[in-house]
């Protein structure tokens, strides 16, 4: 049993010398890596200064083009999406880095069922994205906590690289950034084109702890001043009635416009434009963003917050 | 509970601590019959139930059997327990795919039946422990082994954690006859025992789920994908299937090494086979086993005329298809491995000695077609599976190549080929078994950073579990 003990407790220490020595080199890794997501959360967490940043998942690191909303608004624009981050908590987290730094002017959220509805795969499960910057916001690492993740990132650094360490690793090698507009990545026609249109796959389960983050993420602009702004870019599916009613009620309570353009209908008779039903290829993102840009601008003049600022 | 979820390796030590702490053999084996019930309680606890029938099905018809003097009597034992038991079987895993299957043929005639469905849930592990427990009933009857008269110990011997959801299938004559004895603590079964663990985890959370990641990507979404991707994903499949079961089975056989008892090599590295008949002797050989010693032999095996010899060799593998599911894919998948073994039987490749470069033609051939008989095995449908054989040879394009998910596998399968290698080599190279205790520990520390950097650890299912 001696032999044993002895044997468990080095390999622990051994564990912690790797564990720490490990970590620390990805830390290097994913702060020099230019991969999809690595450079862009460096970049919000560290050094974004551009007056308005969209944010949500991929499908608003797809759709939106600063250098369309700049050209339209005036103001500098960053596109804040992050692929695979999935819902509000991701959205929440990344929200309190930029605050820790940069106070932006407008967000665009650019949200969608997941924000508010129950997900039987776990709400928590796409947070990693966000574990190398844990112990750098408490606001954030409360998230974590919740998750129930926080202290495994706590006793092992090698950990927070788990999903990422090779995309990381290989974003050193190859430069997935280039070509690149303010955080947007074109990407290319796809091989087909989503060829049927079929109803939303909607089904209502409201997460009361996920519509408490938006409530929130709503807080937090306020509390800093900034005109937040709800978005739902263009699905190729047909939208379910009321599919987005939990979050325009909460727009409506909070006075936030929403600009929903997926129950609208918008490019349902160009399936052209869509890489697969849920995402635009960088065709249908420059159309699109520049009806939203334009609707965006008439909003802004209406509200008149250009003088509200210029007072200010 | 699954062995890649932390329950399980909070449960284990526990397990452990308390297992040897008991100084008795029969409180031991209460003990441990008690932790191998939670652990598949975990999962759905009523179908525990089941569990416990097929084992009180099993017992009491193997008291039958041993009580009776004459041969009918034991016949009629031996029979009650396979006709409860397959029936079980077939309630659970087979029944909607059968009356699906006969309504379908119907309408074909002309004949509207409709047939009610069962919304049942697979029992997990059904399969692994219905044969297992039916095993033990033919080999009493056999006279193979004694009947066992202390019900706990042969629950044990059913529901044993380590190999209950996915094997390997124990025979009762090697399992058995180890709960009888008090397994004493030994520091080198142990250590020995988590250097299995520790590969077997290697095998299923950064080789078979990185894996996982790809094969998904394309086989979920055939009409996205092209040739060249079909191809990529149906030659990284049998790694992600070898990664996932033959992880499972070495993280059962390491579980039950580190409290003493020792359970049956399930794989042995079988992607080196030269013919299908040695990839059969390699892949799953608890399972290869039962079918042979259980199903193939009592139908007369080969000693009988060359058709006859054929004929059950292809319904010993048609029969292997259908264990693994319900589903006409894995119905083909055990027909073509059956074709081939007769062609190889036919030919004499079964036998043959082979060495050199006509060794080496003969793997490539085996290893093409063990892949495209596991094309059937992936695809839902034979649809689908026609539909990626016919892509492969007709629209052999560019392939989906995620850069990072190709790296991690890349990597992963790099580390596992040279382990295969230099144990199907012999080649003098020493690290889990190094004799040097600080390269032993460094081995198993090296591995775990590796796991926690490269694994998938989101907890996946393993593939057999359906089964």
């Amino acid at each position: 049993m001696k032999r044993l003990i002895y044997s468990i407790l080095f390999i622990i220490i051994l564990l912690f010398a790797f564990d720490r020595i490990g970590g620390a080199v990805m830390w290097w890794v994913n702060q020099h890596s230019n991969d999809v997501s690595a450079p862009k959360i460096r970049y919000l967490v560290n050094t974004c200064d551009q007056e308005l940043i969209t944010m949500g998942t991929s499908r608003s690191n797809l759709h939106y083009i600063p250098s369309i909303i700049c050209d339209t608004i005036g103001i500098s624009v960053y596109n804040g999406g992050i692929d695979g981050s999935d819902n509000i908590y991701a959205h929440y987290i990344m929200l309190n880095h930029i605050l820790s730094h940069h106070i932006p002017r407008i967000i665009c959220l650019e949200v969608m069922a997941n924000d508010f509805l129950y997900q039987e795969k776990g709400s928590f499960n796409t947070l990693s994205f966000f574990a190398p910057y844990i112990g750098l916001n408490a606001r954030a690492d409360s998230v974590f906590r919740e998750a129930g993740t926080y202290w495994r990132y706590k006793i092992s650094h090698l950990y927070r690289y788990n999903a990422k360490a090779v995309s990381n690793t290989a974003g050193l090698l190859v430069n997935r950034q280039s070509g690149g507009d303010n955080g947007y990545i074109p990407i290319s026609q796809p091989l087909h084109f989503p060829d049927t249109l079929k109803n939303s796959d909607f089904v209502f389960s409201c997460d009361s702890n996920k519509v408490k983050y938006i409530r929130k993420f709503i807080s937090l602009c306020r509390e800093h001043n900034i005109l937040l702004v709800f978005t739902v870019s263009p699905v190729y599916l047909i939208a379910s009635p009321n599919e987005y009613g939990v979050l325009k009620q909460i727009a409506d309570e909070n006075g936030i416009p929403f600009f929903d353009y997926h129950s609208a209908g918008l490019y349902l008779d160009h399936p052209e434009y869509f890489k697969d039903n849920v995402h635009l290829w960088d065709k249908g993102a420059r159309l699109f963003t520049s009806v939203f840009a334009h609707d965006l601008k008439m909003y802004l003049d209406s509200v008149g917050f250009f003088e509200k600022e210029q007072v200010k | 509970m699954l062995f890649n979820s932390l329950n399980f390796l909070l449960f284990f030590p526990v397990v452990c601590i308390i297992y040897f702490a008991i100084p008795a053999l029969k409180w031991r084996n209460i003990f441990l019959l008690a932790a191998s019930y939670w652990f598949y309680m975990n999962w759905k606890p009523a179908y525990a139930l089941l569990l416990l029938t097929s084992t009180a099905v099993t017992y009491v018809a193997a008291l039958g059997i041993d009580r009776c003097a004459g041969r009918r009597g034991k016949r009629a034992w031996l029979t009650a327990s396979l006709v409860l038991n397959l029936a079980i079987l077939f309630l659970f895993k087979y029944y909607n795919f059968a009356a699906e299957s006969l309504s379908l043929l119907l309408e074909h005639l002309g004949i509207a039946l409709p047939m009610p469905e069962f919304g049942l849930l697979l029992p997990v592990g059904i399969s692994f422990y219905t044969f297992q427990a039916l095993g033990y009933s033919i080999d009493v009857y056999r006279g193979q082994t004694a009947v066992e008269k202390n019900f706990f110990t042969y629950a044990l011997f059913v529901s044993f954690f380590p190999q209950l959801v996915a094997g390997p299938i124990e025979r009762s004559t090697h399992l058995l006859p180890q709960f009888k004895v008090k397994q004493r603590f030994d520091y080198d079964a142990v250590m020995a025992g988590i250097r299995l663990m520790i590969w077997g985890y290697f095998l299923k959370l950064a080789l078979a789920d990185r894996c996982g990641t790809y094969v998904d990507a394309v086989y979920n979404n055939l009409t996205q994908h092209n040739g060249g991707s079909y191809l990529l994903a149906s030659l990284i499949f049998p790694f992600q299937i070898y990664g996932d079961f033959a992880g499972y089975s070495l993280v059962a056989i390491g579980t039950a090494r580190v409290m003493g008892f020792r359970l049956m090599d399930n794989f042995r590295r079988p992607y080196f086979a030269a013919t299908v008949t040695d990839f059969w002797h390699r892949w799953h050989i608890s399972l290869s086993t039962w079918f042979k010693d259980y199903v193939y032999i009592p139908l007369g095996g080969n000693r009988v005329g060359k058709a006859r010899g054929y004929f059950n060799l292809l319904v010993t593998f048609i029969v292997s298809g259908a264990w693994h599911g319900a589903n006409w894919t894995f119905i083909v998948w055990g027909a073509l491995h059956g074709i081939i073994l007769c062609i190889e039987k036919f030919l004499g490749f079964a036998k043959a000695q082979l060495s050199g470069a006509r060794k080496f033609f003969h793997w490539f051939v085996t290893f093409c077609l063990v892949v495209l008989a596991w094309i059937f095995f992936r695809a839902e449908t034979l649809s689908d599976a026609g539909r990626i054989i016919k892509g492969i040879f007709t629209n052999l394009e560019m392939p989906y190549l995620p850069l990072a998910d190709c790296m991690a596998i890349f990597m992963a399968l790099s580390i596992v080929l040279f382990k295969e290698c230099k144990d199907e080599f012999h080649w003098n190279i020493h690290l889990s078994d190094s004799r040097y205790w600080v390269v032993r520990h460094t081995y198993i520390a090296a591995a775990i950073c590796y796991i926690l950097l490269f694994g998938v650890l989101n907890g996946d299912q393993f593939i057999y579990f359906q089964f």
